[in-house]
């Protein structure tokens, strides 16, 4: 069954965020998701470009009191 | 269909553009785009072996902003595209002759591929696109 880890990257700017999701999809089994919270904005745009770049599904976003939580799961 | 690798001649010892060479440089790797970055002048001496941040990095307003917020430090950006991602750095040969450095004991650990002359880093840049900072 693929699991579902979070990654509190808020605080961290650009590009932190993206950094630290790439290292967890790294670790990440086929399959598996990856929520990053990010207080960043740019996350919100560049997750999801990286993501439709390199080949992995985007999830979605969801809007918080003052951060995002971007949802991605690992397809290759 | 593959992207066309993306040559980064750094050579300005401004905090603010090394940050975004880094940023430039790591993001593009992770994004399976090959990355070679050539490392001169002034910039190199923000990566000489044993500096702390306080003293790798000078610039202006935004360099102080750098300082105390959570931006992701510049060298360990650098480490993360070549760690995720396919990149390659290159200290010139030049800056390392004035400044009798060699790349193994005078510039951060693991990070340089080697020395590189610069009509060797050019020719290489004709496959690809050539930004400089």
């Amino acid at each position: 069954m693929a699991d579902r880890q979070t990654i509190d990257a808020r605080g961290a700017f650009c590009p932190g965020p993206l950094m630290e999701l790439i290292a967890a999809l790294k670790l990440a089994q086929l399959g598996d998701e990856v929520e990053v919270l990010s207080s960043d904005k740019g996350s919100v745009t560049d997750i999801p470009a990286w993501v439709n770049k390199v080949g992995h599904t985007y999830v979605g976003t969801v809007e918080h009191d003052g951060y995002w939580s971007v949802v991605i799961k690992k397809a290759k | 269909m593959a992207s066309k690798p993306l040559f980064i001649m750094l050579c300005s010892g401004e905090h603010e553009k090394i940050q975004l060479a880094a940023m430039v440089a790591s993001v593009a790797a992770v994004s399976d785009r090959p990355v070679e970055v050539f490392v001169s002048m002034n910039a190199v001496l923000a990566f000489e072996r044993g500096k702390t941040a306080a003293e790798r990095y000078h610039g202006g307003h935004f360099h102080e902003l750098f300082k105390t917020a959570k931006v992701p430090d510049a060298v360990e950006l650098f480490e993360q595209g070549k760690l995720l991602g396919e990149m390659k750095v290159w200290a010139c040969s030049m800056v390392l002759d004035l400044k009798h450095w060699e790349c193994d004991t005078h510039l951060t650990e693991g990070l340089f591929d080697g020395p590189l002359g610069l009509a060797k880093f050019l020719s290489d840049a004709e496959a690809g696109e050539l930004i400089t900072f």
